[in-house]
Formats: C-alpha cells, structure tokens, sequence
C-alpha cells in the first residue's frame, strides 16, 4: 500500500464532494417560469433588507387599487410572512437534502507514546470507506431529495396560491352578497314603514301588518347574518394576504367577481394528458426512484462497514534520531451479528410500497380530476343558466309585476314582495357564480395534482311562488 | 258607431256579398251562405226584403243574421267557432262565437214563421244550439244527451221549427255549457209580433244586447273558463266601456231596449234622466195592468228584461250597471285601499329599488283615471274614458243614451257630446260658505240592554281626516 498516492487522494475526495448544494432563489426562479399562472413571477425569498423594502412597495401599489384576483395573488407573494416562512423552510429543508451527498469529514488521530526514552508520534488520517464507495450512489440520491424537495415546494407554492383565489373569491361574493342583502332589507323596510301606515290608518289589521314586519325582521336578520360573512372573508383573506392593520385599512376589493368565461374548459383537456404533469404523481414516482437508489445503497452498507485510513508514524529514539513509518490501514466491520438481511428487507418493502403508492397516486389523481371537472362544468352551466336565463327571467317577472301595479291589479305590497324575490335570485346568482369561482380554482389546482379543499354549497334555489294572488 | 255607408253595406250582406265565409261553399252548396262579420260595431238595423216585414232592431256592437227563404222557409246559417273578439280597443280576447264574432249575430224572425237553422261546428268540441225561451218540439230544445245528439267538430245539425211567440230570447249551447258560455258562445232572438198585438206597442228604436262576463288575466287573450264568480270584465256583446256604442236616438222617440243575462250573477240595469217600464220578459209581454215605472231593472241569471221609454229628455245619459265594480274592467280584487297612508319619503325609498314605482291610491282610486302608465299587454285600464267635463273613470257596463232633438229618424249615427243650454250645467260656487249647523253631542250608553260580561274591548279610536282646502274660506 506504501505506493499509493495518498498525497493526492485528498483533494481528489474534496473535488468529489463539490457536487451536491440547494438554492432557494434558482427554486423560486424554477417555479416561477413553470407556473406562472400561480406565481406571476413574483416567488422569492426576501432575505436581504432592501429585496424586503422593494417587497413593501410594490405591495403598497397593489394596495392602492381595488384588488384584483391576480393582484391578490402578487400580494400574498410579495407580502406575506407566512408564505416567506414557508420558502424559509424550504431552503433549510433543501439544505440538508444537500448535506446528505457530502462526504464525511476526514478523521485525524494523532498518538503520542513515549517508552525509555523512544518517542513514538502516530498520525493517522481515516476516511470512512463506505462513504467513497457510495459517494456517487448517495449522491444521486441527494438530488432524488432534492427533486422531491422542489416537488413539495411547487405543491406548498400552489397550496398557498389556491388558497388566496378561494379566499379572494369568498370576500367579493360574500361582499357583493352584502350589498344586494342591504337591498332586500330596503324594501322589507318600506314594506313594514307602509304596512304601520295602513294599520294606523285602518286598511291593514294587525296580522297584516304583522306579516310585513316580519319580513323585515327576517331581512335584518338576514343582513346582519350577511355582514359577518362579509367581514370574516375578507379577514381571511387579510390573513392569507398577511396583511398589518395599517394595510388591512387600504385594503379595497372589486364590486363584483369576474364575468364567467366566454367557454367553459373542455372536457377532452381533462383526458390522461392532463395527469401527466401533476406534482402528486411526480412526488410519487420520485419517492419510488429514491426508495429503489436506497435500496441499490443498503445492499453496500447494510453489508458491511470499511474505513481507510493512512497512517505516518515517527519513532525517535532515545538520541532523537527518528524514523517514519507510512502506511494504511483498514479496518472492517465483521458481519457475524447482522447480516444486514433486515435492513435489505425494509429497504425492499419500501419500494414496493413506494411503487403502489405510484399506482394509488395515479388512479386517485384520475377520480379526483373527474370529480373536478364536473364540478367546475356544473358550476359553469349553474351560473350561466343563472346569468343567461334565471335573472332575465326575473326581471321580466318584475317589470310585468310593475305593469301589473299600475293597472291595479297588485298592491305595493306585492311589488316590493316581488323585488325582494327578485333581489334574492341576484344573491343566488352571485352564489351561483362564486361556486363557478371556487370550483374553477380547485380544478386548476387537481390539475397540477393539488387537491383543494374548498367545498362547493349546493346553490339555493328562488324559483319561488310568485308573490301576486 | 255605425254610418249610413255601413247600412247599405250591411244590407248588401242579405245577398251575401260581404260573406267571408269560413266554410266551403262546395261542401255546402245546399246551405244558405254562412255569412262572417268582421267588426265590432253596432250595425244598422237589417230591414227585412223577403219573409213576412217586421221592424228591426239594432244588436249593440253586433248584427243581424241575414236568411234566405226556401220554399216559405226562413233559413239562416249559424257556424259555431273561434273568433277574435275586440272587447274595447287596444284589447282583443281569442273567444268562441258564431260567425266571426262573440256573441253571435242578432236572428230576428216573425211569429208563425218557419224557421230552419242550420248550425256547423268548427269548434274543436261538441255543441249544440239551446232556443232559449222557444216553444218548439222537444228534440228541437238543443240539449245534448237529453233530445238530439251533440253535433261533433265538422259536422251540421239542422233545427226546424215554428217561432210561436213573440217576444226576446237568446240562443247558447247546451254542450259543455260552462265551458263554451264562459267561452263567449251565445246570441240573441227576437221574435216580431205578426199582427198588432194589444201588449207590444210600436217603437222608434228598438236595441238588443246581451250581458256576458269574462275571467282573462291581464296581459293574457283567454278567458280562464274555471272562474265561478270572480269574473274581472264585466261586457254587454262581449264589449266593456270604452267600447260600447252609444245608444243614440231622437228626441221623443219611444225607445225599447233589450238585455239578457248570461253571467252568473244579476245585474241592476240603471240608466239615468228617464223612468222605464219593464214591457216583457222572455215569457213574453208584460200585461199593461202589471207594469210599473223604475230607472233600475234587475236581470236575474238567465233572464232577459224588455224596457221601454220615452226619450224625451235632451241630453247624454249614463246607462250601466248599479253594480260599481261592474262599471270596472280588470282590477285586482286583492289589493288593499291605500287611502288615507301618505307614503312619499317611502316612495324615494321605494324608487330607489323599483325605479318607475309611483304612488297611487292614497286619496282613492281617481289617480287610475287619469295616471297614463303602461299596463301589461291586452288589457284595458280600470277605469278610463274622457268626457267632455274630464275623466269618467269608467270601465264595463257602462254606456250613454244619447238624446238629440236633431237626430234623424233611423240614424244611428253619434251626435257627439251634448251642447247643454246655458245656465243648464252644474258650476262652482264662489260665494262664502258658513259652517254647517250641527247636532248637540248627546252622550249615548253603548252598552244599554247589552251586558258584556267582563269582556269589554277598548274602542278603537277612528279619526277621520277630513279634506283641509276649504279651511281657507
Ligand atoms: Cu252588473
């Protein structure tokens, strides 16, 4: 052994160990170019106090402006805590995934003996064996790691997104909702205002009058019912979007949600094409592809353990004169305990295990766009029957029942009855289309193979009795 | 109204000129023409050329049926089906009729003529012709089931017999009656006395019509043949005011007017300025000896009332039913008085929500008359027409007898609005106007004789409002 090189083994290993490292800023770039529908370019980790400064001011001109969808989305991005923590994590996750390709440190020993007057100085340099050995096997499966890590941090990415749009569209409608619900308790008040009138002037009877004032009570409570939902969605919203209380007051949302899509999404886009891309697939293709590099690195480790090491002793003797002895040494862990078949075993089931996770992952990921897709055609169809037909409909109905009323065939009464109905098929519209919104978002989302959570509200029915004797 | 341009018109229809008839002349070439009209109007009275002479009457915003003689048989041809009925202008009511329109033509005959009718129905279901009033042989009567079968679609049924009265009748189905009535099928008869007869005297004008009414929502064209009694046009000739001719005449003509009630309920025929005597009845004369004077007759159901006057007042004078809500058209019968609830600053709020909201009927119903606002389609307001003094807040049974010194004997024509002497008109006073005297309050136990027990209500306060302007005086 006296011939090997030992002097050049050294930068050699470090050379090796180069290899393998992890960059939250090339991830986020990564990520923005891939979804730019999700990160509008704007994903990165604000680490340095001036990248956080110019964070600030473009969410403050986001700010200034009733926010849009999209713009919801840029600001979450840009300003909120939550979501930095979370590429935070993921840096720090990807860091280690990193270290797990390096190899171990070298170990120096260093003896000193002395015996009548000999001095003996022992200088041994160790590296672990093993871990040179299943260098390139560990480091393939760093970036297996690495892979799965970024896998994780598009899903958490689009995870986060998704819940921006769901909350953004919660507040419009629920806002929105708001608005038409203040209508309703405007003519359930004129209603009751007259209904006392006509009592106190002796047209109505107390349970005439009654009935109308308890239509008012309804819509105030109804209102009030109407204004918490308001508020509350829009702190959600405030929440996910990490807004500081100074911000929360600059925060404007638009009147009224998007106009549906001129055509809905086809369903032949929906067809196996569309699972290709879906991270929980990816995720789970690259757990089976890191359990089999695993199990290809256990059949070497689970065997045996061997350490090299390069040793350079000096002996003085009692004059002082000295004598260096080189060489090096090996040292091997001896299988007679664990033959490290257990080790083999699990290795094994994991990937087995890891291989049906893939199948389960595939056929679930073809239900679930399924489940989707329907959700959002049915949603698109209600909201459009709505737009298109229910509420020209109703509005035929009222301005029929305005005829009506001037040719005296129905009272006040029943005019304002009909535009509380009226008013009631617009809140169930709004609905309508708040459903298409919602299910729009968690189809984007199945698409890219991250089921959302939202969960679509049957929309009310106000096909109600018209309201005329 | 009519025009002498229309009387030679009409006349020609005995030739069957005008006919647009319905039904092939070939598939009925041994019929009489089964002559159609088209218009609404009152048409001049159709004096007899053939047949034994008579002296006509005038079917109010209808017709005469012209016949032809066979053998010394009257022969008239009668088609039973749908038509378009102008109820007033702006509103046109898809109904059933004869001959082009609801009700059917006037069929006027002479007692002891033969008469033969032939009757085809075009309608999508059975019928039959019922001679209300006739005596005739039983199989003649028009009752399905009971004395002929029902004559089907496409089919013609001929009746014969002897007009053996005289007198004023009617003619309607007897086959699916409620809902052909209701559907508009019906007309009248009159049958001249052959001779001077001591009970029928002579007359200058003599008109007919028929009290009908119909349930068609507003903005719909169909009646809804369901409705028992919450009918919404109440019509004469299936005809509501504004589209009810005028009964013009002549100063001192001896005027007879005929009505007959197909409705379901009865109706106080009124008319103003003048006495009537009821001078038959579909039973026939009313013996002079039992005759007395009224200005309001009551028309039972099914019954029909011979009034005649002398018109010898000057003058337009309302002619209707005493029944208000039948001198309405289409109103909602569930809507409550707003009177006495002022509601502008709700209004604002109102309007806000419904933007062409206005408010009506707090002073009353007046507003109706004179408001101009959309109404739904095919309808007509509740009440409307312009007078010569202003609104008159009119609608259905209701018409004006117009009286002229002018008027030339058999024009039927309208002489316009009255020009009334001067000083002959009411007129506002300007003077001062002292309170009225009124009676001592006196208290009054309300509850003398009547023990209440401990149940005693508190009383409602009832204030009344009373109009402020003339506080000013
Ligand atoms: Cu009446």
């Amino acid at each position: 052994m006296s011939h090997i090189h030992y002097r050049y083994l050294l930068p050699a290993l470090l050379a090796l160990t180069g290899c393998a490292s992890f960059d939250i800023d090339q991830s986020t770039q990564k990520l923005n170019q891939q979804y730019p529908a999700y990160t509008q370019g704007k994903l990165a980790l604000a680490s340095k106090p001036e990248q956080q400064k110019n964070m600030q001011d473009q969410a403050a001109s986001l700010l200034a402006q009733p926010l849009s969808q999209d713009a919801a989305v840029q600001l979450a991005l840009l300003n909120s805590p939550a979501l930095q923590a979370m590429l935070a994590q993921h840096q720090a996750a990807g860091a280690s995934a990193a270290q797990s390709a390096r190899i171990t440190n070298p170990l120096f020993t260093f003896e000193r003996n002395r015996q009548s007057g000999e001095l003996e100085l022992g200088r041994l340099l160790s590296f672990g064996l093993l871990d040179l050995l299943s260098l390139p096997q560990r480091q393939t499966m760093a970036q297996h790691s690495l892979a799965q890590a970024q896998t994780q941090l598009s899903l958490d990415v689009i995870a986060s997104v998704s819940q921006v749009r769901v909350a953004w569209v919660k507040a419009v409608a629920a806002q929105q909702s708001l608005e038409y619900a203040r209508q309703v308790g405007d003519a359930a008040d004129a209603s009751a205002i007259l209904a006392e009138r006509m009592h106190k002037a002796g047209n109505f009877n107390s349970l005439q009058a009654a009935r109308q004032l308890a239509f008012k009570a309804d819509a105030m409570a109804q209102l009030s019912f109407a204004r918490h939902a308001s508020l509350a969605t829009r702190e959600e919203l405030v929440r996910l979007l990490g807004l500081n209380d100074e911000q929360e007051k600059t925060l404007k949302l638009p009147e009224r949600l998007p106009d549906l899509p001129a055509t809905p999404l086809a369903a032949e886009s929906m067809g196996p094409q569309a699972t290709k891309n879906r991270l929980d697939i990816q995720l789970a293709k690259q757990e089976l592809d890191a359990a089999a590099a695993r199990q290809g690195l256990s059949l070497v480790s689970s065997f045996t353990d061997i350490e090299l090491g390069i040793r350079r002793d000096t002996n003085f003797d009692a004059a002082g004169h000295g004598e260096i002895k080189r060489g090096v040494e090996v040292s091997l862990r001896l299988p007679l305990f664990d033959w490290g078949d257990a080790q083999r075993t699990a290795m094994n089931a994991n990937t087995l295990g890891a291989s049906y996770r893939l199948q389960a992952t595939l056929n679930n990921a073809g239900s679930h766009l399924r489940v989707s897709y329907s959700a959002y055609r049915n949603m698109y169809d209600i909201a459009r029957q709505y737009r298109d037909e229910i509420l020209p409909l109703r509005k035929r109905i009222s301005a029929e029942n305005q005829l009506r009323y001037n040719g005296m065939f129905i009272s006040v009464f029943e005019l304002l009855a009909d535009s509380r109905e009226q008013i009631n098929s617009v809140l169930a519209a709004i609905n309508a289309e708040q459903q298409f919104w919602l299910a729009d978002a968690a189809l984007q989302a199945e698409l890219l193979g991250r089921p959302s959570a939202s969960n679509l509200n049957p929309v009310k029915s106000t096909a109600t009795a018209e309201a005329a004797h | 109204m009519s025009t002498r341009r229309d009387f030679f018109k009409l006349a020609s229809i005995a030739g069957g000129a005008l006919a647009a008839s319905t039904v092939s002349k070939v598939a009925l070439a041994a019929l009489p023409d089964a002559v159609t009209q088209t218009s609404p109007d009152t048409m001049p009275p159709l004096q007899p050329k053939t047949g034994r002479p008579y002296n006509p009457v005038v079917t109010l915003n209808g017709w005469t049926l012209p016949w032809r003689m066979n053998n010394g048989v009257k022969e008239f041809h009668l088609v039973a089906e749908p038509v378009v009925r102008e109820m007033a202008p702006g509103m046109k009511a898809h109904l059933w009729g004869y001959n082009g329109q609801s009700p059917g033509p006037t069929i006027e005959v002479v007692e002891g003529d033969r008469v033969r009718i032939f009757v085809t129905n075009r309608l999508p279901e059975h019928t039959s012709v019922h001679w209300h009033g006739q005596r005739l042989p039983n199989g003649m009567d028009g009752v399905s089931g009971l004395t002929q079968p029902s004559i089907q679609p496409g089919k013609t049924f001929v009746y014969e017999f002897v007009a053996r009265r005289p007198g004023t009748f009617m003619y309607h189905p007897h086959a699916d009656e409620m809902t052909q009535m209701a559907m508009g099928m019906m007309g009248s008869w009159v049958t001249h006395p052959k001779n001077k007869h001591p009970q029928i005297d002579d007359v200058d004008r003599d008109f007919i019509f028929l009290l009908s009414s119909y349930d068609i929502e507003p903005g719909a064209f169909k009646p809804n043949i369901m409705t028992m009694t919450d009918f919404n046009l109440w019509t004469w000739n299936s005809r509501v005011f504004p589209g009810i001719d005028t009964l013009n005449v002549r100063k001192n003509d001896r005027v007879r007017i005929r009505v007959g009630n197909l409705t379901m309920t009865n109706h106080p025929i009124h008319i103003h300025g003048h006495e009537f005597t009821v001078t038959g009845t579909d039973g026939g004369p009313v013996p002079r000896t039992a005759r007395w004077p009224e200005v309001t007759t009551d028309i039972a159901v099914g019954q029909m009332r011979q009034v005649e006057f002398v018109a010898d007042e000057e003058g337009d004078w309302s002619f209707h039913c005493h029944k208000s809500h039948h001198t309405m058209n289409a109103m909602g019968h569930n809507v409550p008085s707003m009177i006495g609830v002022d509601h502008k600053e709700v209004a604002d709020k109102i309007n806000k929500l419904i933007p062409a909201y206005m408010t009506m009927g707090d002073k009353g119903m007046a507003d109706m008359g004179t408001m101009e606002m959309p109404l739904p389609d095919n309808t007509l307001p509740m009440m409307t027409g312009e007078g010569p003094f202003g609104g008159l807040e009119m609608g259905g049974m209701f018409s004006v007898v117009k009286v002229r010194k002018d008027q030339k004997p058999g024009d039927y024509k309208d002489p316009g609005w009255f020009r009334h002497p001067k000083g002959t008109v009411a007129f506002e006073y300007a003077g001062p106007v002292a309170d009225a005297p009124r009676q001592p309050a006196q208290p009054v136990d309300a509850h003398a004789g009547m023990k209440h027990g401990t149940h005693s209500a508190p009383e409602v306060e009832v204030q009344v409002r009373k109009p402020q302007a003339h506080s000013r005086h």
